[in-house]
């Protein structure tokens, strides 16, 4: 399974999920640290910055199994080697679309993948956010079997020794969705503030999640109850006024959470306040039929 | 061996001395530009941009920010837009690498190049092979994308010359047809300044 003889960097390159996982297993059971390459956008920059890399790397680019979306009556599937690029064009997943087409650069999305978001957990990843306020379930495989395991338990958890993401699966829409943020140069960046909102009228609530004030994304709880309460949920709509207070509601919540540390040039507070506009704006969007453009 | 999760590339053999380190040399094999390359006494954390550059002296792929924000690295990789630097070059080794060089000296990467010249799109020249790769990218997929579309596309390519004006009518020129075909373009390096941002 490994290079013969020598300290020097092993690469796997399974074709299948059960290649990935006997490779990733005899690694750990082997006691070296191995890592996962997905698309690389994070790891092979990581690579060069950080002088001796790990002692051996799964590459996950030929198992076309990953890369495999799909829809059933109540779910969307996504493999976790589907790329921003293949997402960014999914009608069947208008947030997911809106999330993925904001990412990095055309070079960026070409590459990145929903595993390597979740393998880097960057706290202020935009499909993170989306996911979170999806209430994605995260599907792993390993020697032990499959388990599933919902977006906040992965995020504070991280996954077990010999695990691999498999996918992710989230509701299918009932609803409006919106992902938006805010940051220098967006095209390349990561977001310095983002905000997800899912409108779900068949459970009649509001989901949203803001990355880039708290140490991951985090759910803002009393706007979204807020939201449940006073919708009008046989139309789907809520006047303007209800987004402004949604988004006070929203920077109320956030000033709660465990903070980022701190960024003399983006202080906690702005980031708060924006993270109220981005929610309100979501909000008007998805419920008040304010349009992209329009004044909020 | 395609599934191959043994040896650390396929057909991969380390060069008979060490690194420094404890690290083994490497060799593969890549298709650059449709040509075999070997490359050789590689460290297998190397990015393509490093292969590309280093060991194969492919230097009008540009090394810049190395964190695929600037996009002076960006090749086609099995016909996808890319930047270099994020590709792990040992994991590409049944890929398709194409950069400037090999987009052809005739057809669309031709007519872009002329564009590019005929409009001032170039001054000091370091954006220029990974832009000319991106809008390569760009009109193949999408030929008649709008402006606000041509922007989103090159986003990814950072110029710090030319405020972009210019490279945007060099790229509707193409659009148009109306970019001087094949190789070389009329005025060369004295290029046409009216013809900038705005103009044509």
């Amino acid at each position: 399974m490994t290079t013969p003889g020598g300290p020097s960097t092993v690469l796997h390159r399974p074709g299948t999920v059960g290649e990935a996982v006997a490779s990733l297993t005899a690694e750990v059971e082997a006691g070296r640290d191995v890592r996962l390459l997905a698309g690389g956008t994070d790891l092979v920059p990581a690579l060069r910055a950080g002088g001796r890399g790990p002692a051996a790397i799964v590459a996950l680019r030929r198992v076309l199994e990953l890369r495999v979306r799909g829809a059933s009556a109540d779910a969307l599937t996504v493999g976790a080697g589907v790329t921003y690029a293949d997402l960014a064009g999914w009608s069947l997943a208008p947030g997911l679309a809106a999330a993925s087409r904001v990412v990095g650069s055309v070079q960026i999305r070409n590459c990145g993948t929903v595993g390597g978001a979740l393998g880097s957990a960057n706290p202020r990843g935009d499909l993170l956010t989306f996911l979170a306020a999806a209430e994605a379930e995260i599907l792993l495989a390993s020697a032990r079997g499959a388990r599933t395991t919902d977006v906040d338990g992965f995020l504070r958890d991280g996954p077990e020794p010999g695990e691999l993401v498999t996918a992710v699966r989230v509701a299918r829409p009932s609803g409006p969705q919106t992902y938006l943020k805010i940051g220098g140069r967006q095209a390349a960046f990561p977001a310095l503030v983002s905000c997800a909102l899912l409108v779900d009228r068949v459970r009649e609530r509001v989901c949203c999640a803001v990355s880039g004030v708290a140490t991951g994304p985090w759910r803002v709880a009393a706007a979204e109850r807020l939201a449940g309460d006073e919708v009008d949920w046989s139309t789907g709509t809520a006047p303007l006024a209800l987004a402004r207070r949604f988004g006070e509601l929203a920077a109320g919540g956030l000033r709660a959470a465990p903070p980022l540390p701190e960024d003399p040039r983006h202080p906690a507070d702005y980031r708060v306040h924006a993270a109220g506009v981005l929610a309100a704006r979501a909000f008007a969007r998805c419920l008040a039929g304010v349009r992209r453009g329009d004044p909020a | 061996m395609s599934a191959g999760p043994a040896g650390p590339v396929d057909g991969a053999e380390g060069d008979d001395t060490e690194g420094d380190d404890g690290w083994e040399p490497l060799q593969y094999h890549l298709n650059v530009d449709g040509t075999r390359r070997v490359v050789s006494g590689a460290r297998l954390e190397e990015s393509l941009l490093t292969v590309l550059r280093e060991r194969l002296g492919v230097t009008s792929v540009k090394d810049a920010c190395e964190q695929g924000r600037c996009g002076a690295c960006s090749v086609l990789l099995d016909d996808r837009l890319v930047t270099a630097c994020t590709v792990l070059a040992a994991d590409a080794v049944d890929a398709r690498v194409l950069t400037v060089a090999g987009l052809g000296a005739s057809g669309p990467a031709a007519r872009i190049q002329a564009a590019f010249l005929a409009h001032g799109a170039v001054q000091c020249g370091f954006c220029t092979p990974g832009l000319v790769v991106a809008v390569t990218d760009l009109l193949g997929r999408r030929p008649a994308a709008g402006e606000q579309e041509i922007r989103e596309a090159l986003a990814g390519n950072i110029c710090r010359c030319t405020g972009y004006g210019r490279i945007l009518a060099a790229v509707r020129d193409v659009q148009a047809g109306r970019a001087p075909g094949g190789s070389g373009a009329p005025g060369g390096s004295g290029a046409n300044r009216t013809n900038g941002v705005g103009g044509a």
